[in-house]
């Protein structure tokens, strides 16, 4: 019965069938086979009560703050200033776009969008300094996966509402590993480029004066950072509520640098309402085959498996890990989550690892599916902006030096759990 | 004649989703009036929140029908992209098939949940006492018309089938190439955007 409901989905999954439809249908089978489908007809008042949630609200105003972000007109600015500020390492502005895509993930969530306004601005700069470019896409690949792991993040609301756990709490969690991630891609840079100094371009001369004069490009982006986040954490406002204030801090924004406009903002409604759409459809399907999992005992029987395989929790997270990075190389991040989290989720718990230590994990987890090929979005979005074109490898064989430092990072949350667990404790326990 | 249906639903599903977007910037700036008269003038205005859901659920349910015909649901496409395109263009009514099926689901029982408040008066247990039918009926509203342009978008893909006009299911049901992806993430942008990874 499970094999044959699995290879299902498996043929569903190759057919390229929507997920929500996956999802859904799957549920309904399930209901069908184990209650005689007397869960089924709850799907309305189900959908409803969750749709209506507060904290949901916080998906889509997140989205909405980085559509109006992306259309204010501050990245090339940004992205001068970062370079006053790192262009004397060795590798130039390849450090200035990782110190772009952190400053701007921090107000989007969106690793797509991360990755292609960055991209775009970095792009010609590749032939103008002539810096080897497969490393300097694989920069910007990596850089733009840091949408997802800096708050906000869009990523660790759904995995908050998946498990339940606290979204305050995953964002103070998601921070530290964000700082570090971006380091340990500046240090793949540097090592690169010590070792072939060809690769780091032509040097960029900069002084004080300049460092000095661009830095107020800076401070919109952070200013926004400090808002949103700062006030979920001072207590002031939840989630959803900081997400709103950042929504009216990007529009006053958006008016000083005269790019408010009608058209400006019924793009921003498209862009919103898209990605919300496409995000929500496969979401309430996900908790709805949840629920219908919960009263099967699925989850009762998966824990019972793996404690007859007798793993240490060790060894189980590291296939765990291994599994993450096999099916993130084929599959599309959020389904990816969204799909695995509701099963894996409470035999994670029952081995003893911290709910909110998991939400970091699997985040980092999902951004190196972003850049693993064949299936890694961001590599798409690189190759998609390279005006000359070129060969798609070319991104993803750039990308390498940053999967690495993924890696590493791994290494450091399972063998450090305070990196994700200090500032929640420090602040929540 | 069938594409004179398609254009209107789409031009209706785009004044839909600004109306959702602009009726969630209207949302953002009420809660944000909320958070600063809690902070500054201790005064708690109730209620922004929940109008924000319910603005939230309306606005999601009618943005799915903008978001099929802009093909934008997510599916996964590793082996998609090295089939035939036949077997691409058989792919893409199927999913339109099992989407109609689930959300046909969703949307009858959607409905029974908003007949259900309308014949029970059904009121929200807040100080607003909101009638529940008024905002399920938005939401519910919203998939019924999702379902219709499901069924839609259905009978024209096995038209493009049967007259084996693989184009035409390609373009209103087939997987978005990464140029089209990288297009609708960043429009109104004017980023220079060339060759997509994948053949298109």
């Amino acid at each position: 019965m499970v094999v044959g409901i699995l290879v299902a989905l498996m043929l569903l999954v190759v057919a390229a069938v929507p997920v929500a439809a996956i999802l859904g249908i799957l549920s309904f089978g399930l209901d069908s086979m184990y209650f005689g489908g007397r869960l089924t007809p709850a799907i309305g008042e189900f959908v409803w009560d969750k749709s209506k949630e507060f904290i949901l609200v916080a998906v889509p105003m997140f989205i909405l703050l980085g559509e109006i972000m992306l259309r204010a007109g501050i990245a090339a600015r940004m992205y001068n200033a970062v370079a006053q500020w790192l262009v004397w390492l060795p590798g130039g502005l390849m450090h200035a776009n990782i110190g772009s895509c952190a400053i701007f993930a921090a107000s989007s969530g969106s690793s797509v969008a991360t990755a292609a306004t960055v991209g775009t601005v970095a792009y010609p700069q590749i032939e103008r300094r002539a810096y080897n470019e497969r490393l300097f896409l694989g920069s910007l690949a990596a850089g733009g996966t840091l949408g997802i792991l800096i708050p906000p993040s869009i990523n660790l609301i759904l995995y908050g509402l998946l498990t339940d756990s606290s979204v305050p709490e995953l964002y103070l969690a998601g921070i530290i590993p964000g700082v570090i991630l971006s380091t340990l891609f500046m240090a793949a840079i540097v090592v690169a480029c010590l070792w072939r100094r060809e690769w780091g371009g032509a040097r960029i001369e900069t002084n004080w004066r300049d460092r000095i004069r661009t830095l107020p490009d800076l401070v919109p982006p952070i200013m926004l950072f400090v808002v949103v986040v700062g006030s979920i954490y001072a207590g002031l406002a939840t989630p959803t509520e900081a997400a709103s204030v950042g929504v009216c801090f990007a529009l006053i924004l958006s008016a000083s640098t005269g790019t408010l406009k009608l058209s400006m903002l019924r793009e921003a409604f498209e862009g919103t309402m898209r990605t919300t759409a496409m995000i929500m459809l496969i979401i309430l399907a996900a908790v709805f085959l949840n629920f219908v999992l919960g009263f099967i005992g699925v989850t009762q029987a998966m824990i019972n498996f793996m404690a007859e395989l007798g793993l240490t929790p060790l060894e189980f997270m590291i296939l765990l890990v291994i599994f993450y990075l096999i099916l993130g190389m084929f599959m599309e991040t959020l389904s990816m989550m969204l799909t695995t989290v509701p099963v894996i989720f409470p035999i994670v718990v029952q081995m003893g690892f911290d709910p909110v230590w998991f939400g970091v994990m699997i985040t980092v987890l999902m951004e190196t599916a972003l850049i693993t090929p064949p299936i890694g979005v961001n590599l798409y979005v690189v190759h998609g902006i390279r005006a000359r074109g070129g060969k798609f490898n070319d991104v993803a064989y750039g990308s390498l030096p940053f999967v690495v430092s993924m890696l590493v990072m791994v290494a450091l949350l399972i063998a450090y759990e305070d990196l994700a667990l200090y500032l929640p404790t420090l602040v929540y326990r | 004649m069938l594409e004179r249906i398609h254009l209107t639903l789409e031009w209706i599903s785009r004044r839909a989703v600004w109306i959702g977007g602009a009726a969630l910037l209207i949302a953002a700036i009420m809660v944000t009036l909320d958070v600063l008269s809690r902070k500054f003038l201790n005064v708690t205005m109730s209620g922004a929140d929940e109008i924000s859901g319910y603005v939230f659920a309306a606005g999601t349910t009618w943005a799915y029908s903008y978001c099929l015909l802009h093909r934008a649901n997510i599916r996964i496409d590793a082996l998609y992209n090295f089939m035939p395109r036949w077997l691409c263009a058989v792919l893409d009514t199927v999913a339109v098939v099992l989407l109609l099926i689930y959300n046909g689901m969703l949307a009858y029982r959607g409905y029974g949940a908003f007949a259900e408040s309308w014949a029970k008066d059904s009121v929200s247990i807040t100080t607003l006492a909101t009638p529940q039918w008024i905002p399920q009926l938005l939401w519910a509203s919203g998939l019924i018309f999702f379902e219709l342009v499901l069924v839609f978008v259905f009978l024209y893909t096995m038209v493009g089938l049967l007259r084996g006009d693989l184009d035409l299911v390609k373009r209103i049901a087939g997987v978005p190439s990464v140029a089209e992806e990288i297009e609708a993430e960043t429009h109104g942008m004017n980023l220079q955007t060339q060759t997509g990874a994948r053949e298109d």
